[in-house]
Parts: structure tokens; C-alpha cells; sequence
């Protein structure tokens, strides 16, 4: 390769000795250009059939700006806007390493995109790479000393004259691939490339990429927190349509003293005892829900990011669950010895009324990405249901089951509705449309409330389709359902109470309730 | 687009070499370059521009 420097017109220096800086960036651009880029070419196209995917081309595209930089250094010594461009592009790099790992982190173990390298897909060593990059440039940068910044235009040594070489084969092999493989402009790299061939007849250049979509920032995972206010009130608007109402057989205000809205209800008749909770509060009260007698208010912020309470059963063994809304849980036993001193961490007010036993998530893989607002205990299957809430991207209901020795998921579900033609979904209508906050389990079905359309579905756990649904006159917002006997009691956010028969067909044993120890 | 992003840099990478006299040309190519990788990657990824991991 012909080495033939001339006087450039902004530095007319003679040229600077070759020395260890300028080895060391010849030497990293060599390893650079060949190790990741010429591997990636060379091999894992050429010889493997490797197609990389439009975000692999730019994060390909950035390592050789990166190397490019670095023969401009070689040219013309590091140059304050040759730094800061490698700087910026570095970043950018670091960003899109990021940007395209976690699309794929999150997956089971071995799962991934495409190729593995040393046991890492691609993607990820581009996110090694560029931190790599960025390590380095910071480390030359070190070593750089005023004689480096006044270089003018070099003589290429051998070694220098050889990473130039290898930068220009490397491209031009990418050069090849990237005509193959995505085609002249305006064609540009897909989302899922073929696999690369020389074979014309199977080449495959696409526009998808130009497609008008929607700008957004977090996609899929832009999902809103759960709103009450964004309830359908009416009942006969509701995906079901006219439903059969129930009776009310009382409605009265709640006088209990929360420190905010009810957030959920449950019953437990072993003790006789209701549980509420607010948005970070745990309350027992007396079975007629008039007074208060333990509560304690979670410090949501301790570890484990509850986030608002929105769900709560009784369990087993004298403790209980609380639900946030994000599906993490603390589960607490009440104690009249506990330790105030010692609970300071986990509670913000009455530390010596409750001992917390556990704090963690549940983790869903149908529900994945939708919030809860509904928690429920089936004794006869040792189980915590939860049951997802829709929300501005997506409109399904899935019903989780927990594992109580665990916590572990044990079953999920979408309900289906069951044979009855009396049941009927409206034309385009979905069952996750309903907006359930409040789950209690007896006999074997399920007692979802929703706060959309005032419904009340009965689900069967065991067939998982619902088998009635009714809707519940004059009810607005409710937040919490719990069976007391024959009655399913129903809490709203602004602290009214109604209480409503159990639906008939559906009835009690006489001694049990599920919601119960 | 790749095609082109790679042309431009394979020419920068010899007018660095064959024409360093032409140095304000090669580094304009550069920029050229970086911007449309970063226009490239910011299309294919315009419905989640941000990593979509929970923040």
C-alpha cells in the first residue's frame, strides 16, 4: 500500500516521531477493525451464513467510526474534534448496545438473537465493545502528551500502514455484505435478515424499515399505571352486555379510620375478621367493618418496590398477603410482641403490631407487562390468584396462580366463557375489557369485581370459563371484594360499602370460605 | 443505506491515506457517516427509542 503523505494546508509541521502512542492506537485499530468487524465479515458471514439485523449493521458501522477515528490519529495526531467525535460515537455505541441487549436480556437462559460468541449472542459483546472502546480512548488519552497534539501530517509506519490496509479490506468486504444483504439506498437492514448468501436468486432488499409507525420512547413497556378513572360506569355498556342485576342488600359509608382510599377487602372466617388496605396501609377491623384493631402503614420504598397496594387475602398459618399493584407482595403475621425496634426498616407507623415475613415479586409470563388490582387465596389449592387489569396497550385478562409454599407461578390462564348461551360476548368485544379489583375464591369458582361496568364474573376455576356474570346496581369504583357467608361485600375507593347475596348456584358449604385459613 | 455508510467510509479511510491534504473532506465524510448511522439506527428503533427495560 503506497504511503505518499503531503503538507496538509493546517499543518505544515514535520513529521512527529513514530512512538508508543501511536503503536498503541495503530494497534487498536487493528483490533478493532479485525477482531469484531473482520470476524464478523469474514466468518460469520461469509463462511456461516451470518446476516445481522438493522441494529447489528449500525453497532457494526459504529465500531468501524471508531477505527476510522483512529487512522485520522495515525494521519494527523489526536486532534481535540477527533477525540470528541470518537467520544460521542462511543457513547452512542454504548447506547445501542444497550438498547439492543435488552430487548433480548430479560430471556431465558440461552435464548437470544442469532449467533452466540464465547457463549454471548452478538449484540452483547457490541455492548462489551464499545465500553472496550471507551476504556481505551480514555487510557491514550492518558498517555498523550503536547508533542502528539502538533503531529501535522505523518509518515505512516509499517505497522500503521498495515492497520490501514486491514480497516480498508474490512470495509470493503462490509461493503459487499451490506449490498447483499440490504440492497442500494433507499433499501436499508431488516429486523429479521435472511441468511447471507452470494446467490442472487436469494437475496432479499426491503423497505420495511421506512414504513410510517409510531413514535415512542418505551414501546411495549410504556404501559400506564392502572386508573380507576378511566372506568366505564355503565353496566349495560359492558362486553357482555345487559347482565341480570343483583340485589343490594345494604350500602353504607365506611367510618373506619384508613389513611386513604380502600384499596381491597378480604374475609377471613376463622377469626371473623376483615382485612382492608390502602395504598400503603394494612388494617384488621371486626367483622362488621366498623372498627379498626391492628393496622400498620408499609414502607413501600424499603428494598422491594411494592408500589401501591391493590391487593390482600388471608392466608395460611395466621399471616396474610398484600399485593402491589406492579405484582410485588409482602406477606406480614400479626404479632402483639413484635419487635418495634426491629421493624423500624419495614413499617412507617404501628411497628409492633405486625412481624413481615416475606417481601418479593411474583413473576408472570402471560401477565408479564400488565398491572394487578385484584388478590384472592384458594385454601383447597393452597394458592394466591392475581388477575390483570387492561390497560392503553393492552386489553387482556389473565388469571395467575401462586404457589402459596412458594410463591411461585403455578398456572395461568386466559378465561374463556363458558357454553352457556345465555353468556354471549358482543361483536369485537373482549373479556379484557373488564377492569377486575377484587377477587375472592369459595367453593372451587372465582368472584372477580369489575370496576368497568359494575360487573360481578364467576369464574370456575376448573373448567376456566366463566360461568355468570351480574352486574351490581348503582356500584361506581370499586376496589375490593371479599365473601362473608352468603355475601359478597364490595368495597369502592370512596369508602362506600355494598353488600350483595352471593350469586345463587354458587353457594357456601357451610363451614367454609375459601378466603379463609 | 449500510452500502452507502460503508462507501463513505472506505472513502474517507483512502483520501486519510492517498490524499491527507484533503483532510477537512475525509472528516466531513466522518460526520456525514456517524450522523446517518445514528438516523439508521434511531428509524429502526422509533416505536421504543429507549432501551425497553423497567426504568
Amino acid at each position: 500500500m503506497t504511503d505518499s503523505p503531503t503538507t496538509a494546508p493546517d499543518a505544515p509541521q514535520p513529521s512527529a516521531p513514530h512512538n508508543t502512542v501511536f503503536t498503541l492506537v495503530a494497534l487498536a485499530v487493528l483490533v478493532l477493525t479485525v477482531i469484531p468487524v473482520g470476524v464478523a465479515v469474514f466468518w460469520l458471514a461469509f463462511a456461516r451464513g451470518d446476516s445481522p439485523c438493522v441494529m447489528c449493521w449500525e453497532q457494526r458501522i459504529g465500531m468501524l467510526l471508531i477505527s476510522l477515528i483512529g487512522l485520522f490519529v495515525l494521519r494527523f495526531g489526536p486532534k481535540p474534534k477527533y477525540v470528541g467525535m470518537a467520544v460521542l460515537i462511543a457513547t452512542w455505541g454504548l447506547f445501542m448496545g444497550v438498547r439492543h441487549t435488552a430487548m433480548h436480556a430479560a430471556r431465558d437462559i440461552g435464548q437470544g438473537f442469532s449467533l452466540e460468541i464465547f457463549g454471548a449472542h452478538t449484540y452483547t459483546w457490541a455492548l462489551f465493545i464499545y465500553w472496550i472502546c471507551a476504556f481505551a480512548m480514555g487510557l491514550l488519552l492518558l498517555m498523550t502528551r503536547p508533542a502528539h497534539l502538533s503531529s501535522g501530517v505523518r509518515t505512516l509506519g509499517g505497522l500503521e500502514r498495515f492497520a490501514f490496509g486491514a480497516f480498508i479490506v474490512v470495509v470493503a468486504g462490509n461493503a459487499v455484505q451490506a449490498f447483499v444483504s440490504t440492497g442500494p439506498p433507499p433499501f436499508m437492514g431488516q429486523s429479521d435478515p435472511i441468511r447471507f448468501t452470494f446467490n442472487p436468486k436469494y437475496w432479499h432488499w426491503s423497505l420495511e424499515e421506512w414504513k410510517p409507525a409510531k413514535l415512542g420512547l418505551r414501546g411495549r413497556w410504556a404501559v400506564d399505571k392502572p386508573d380507576l378513572a378511566l372506568a366505564v360506569a355503565d353496566p349495560a355498556a359492558g362486553p357482555l352486555g345487559v347482565r341480570p342485576p343483583l340485589v343490594v342488600k345494604e350500602r353504607r359509608p365506611l367510618t373506619l379510620a384508613l389513611d386513604g382510599a380502600p384499596t381491597d377487602l378480604a374475609f377471613d372466617d376463622a377469626s371473623g375478621q376483615f382485612l382492608v388496605t390502602t395504598a400503603h396501609g394494612i388494617y384488621l377491623t371486626d367483622g362488621t367493618l366498623t372498627r379498626v384493631t391492628r393496622q400498620t402503614v408499609i414502607d413501600g420504598g424499603y428494598s422491594v418496590d411494592l408500589g401501591r397496594l391493590a391487593g390482600a387475602a388471608f392466608l395460611d398459618k395466621g399471616e396474610l398477603i398484600a399485593v402491589g399493584e406492579n405484582k410485588s407482595y409482602v406477606v406480614l403475621k400479626p404479632n402483639d410482641k413484635a419487635n418495634a425496634d426491629s421493624n423500624f426498616r419495614y413499617f412507617l407507623s404501628s411497628r409492633d403490631k405486625f412481624d413481615e415475613v416475606s417481601r418479593s415479586r411474583f413473576t408472570t409470563v402471560r401477565a408479564r407487562l400488565l398491572y394487578i388490582m385484584s388478590t384472592a387465596y384458594d385454601v383447597a389449592s393452597n394458592s394466591v390468584y392475581t388477575l390483570t387489569v387492561p390497560n392503553n396497550l393492552v386489553k387482556r385478562l389473565v388469571v395467575s396462580r401462586f404457589d402459596r409454599r412458594d410463591l411461585t407461578l403455578s398456572e395461568e390462564f386466559v378465561p374463556t366463557l363458558s357454553l352457556d348461551p345465555a353468556l354471549a360476548l358482543g361483536k369485537d368485544r373482549s373479556l379484557g375489557e373488564y377492569m377486575i379489583t377484587g377477587a375472592a375464591i369459595a367453593d372451587g369458582r372465582l368472584f372477580a369485581v369489575s370496576a368497568s361496568y359494575g360487573t360481578l364474573l364467576v369464574l370456575d376455576l376448573a373448567t376456566h370459563r366463566i360461568v355468570a356474570a351480574y352486574t351490581i346496581p348503582g356500584l361506581a369504583r370499586p376496589t375490593g371484594l371479599a365473601i362473608k357467608g352468603s355475601d359478597c361485600y364490595i368495597v369502592s375507593d370512596d369508602g362506600t360499602l355494598t353488600v350483595v347475596p352471593r350469586p345463587a348456584g354458587a353457594a357456601a358449604p357451610a363451614s367454609r370460605d375459601s378466603t379463609t385459613r | 443505506m449500510e452500502f452507502l455508510n460503508l462507501i463513505l467510509i472506505g472513502t474517507a479511510a483512502l483520501l486519510v491515506l492517498r490524499q491527507p491534504e484533503r483532510e477537512r473532506l475525509a472528516f466531513r465524510l466522518l460526520v456525514v457517516s456517524t450522523l446517518l448511522m445514528v438516523f439508521l439506527f434511531s428509524v429502526a428503533t422509533r416505536t421504543g427509542l429507549l432501551p425497553g427495560v423497567n426504568y
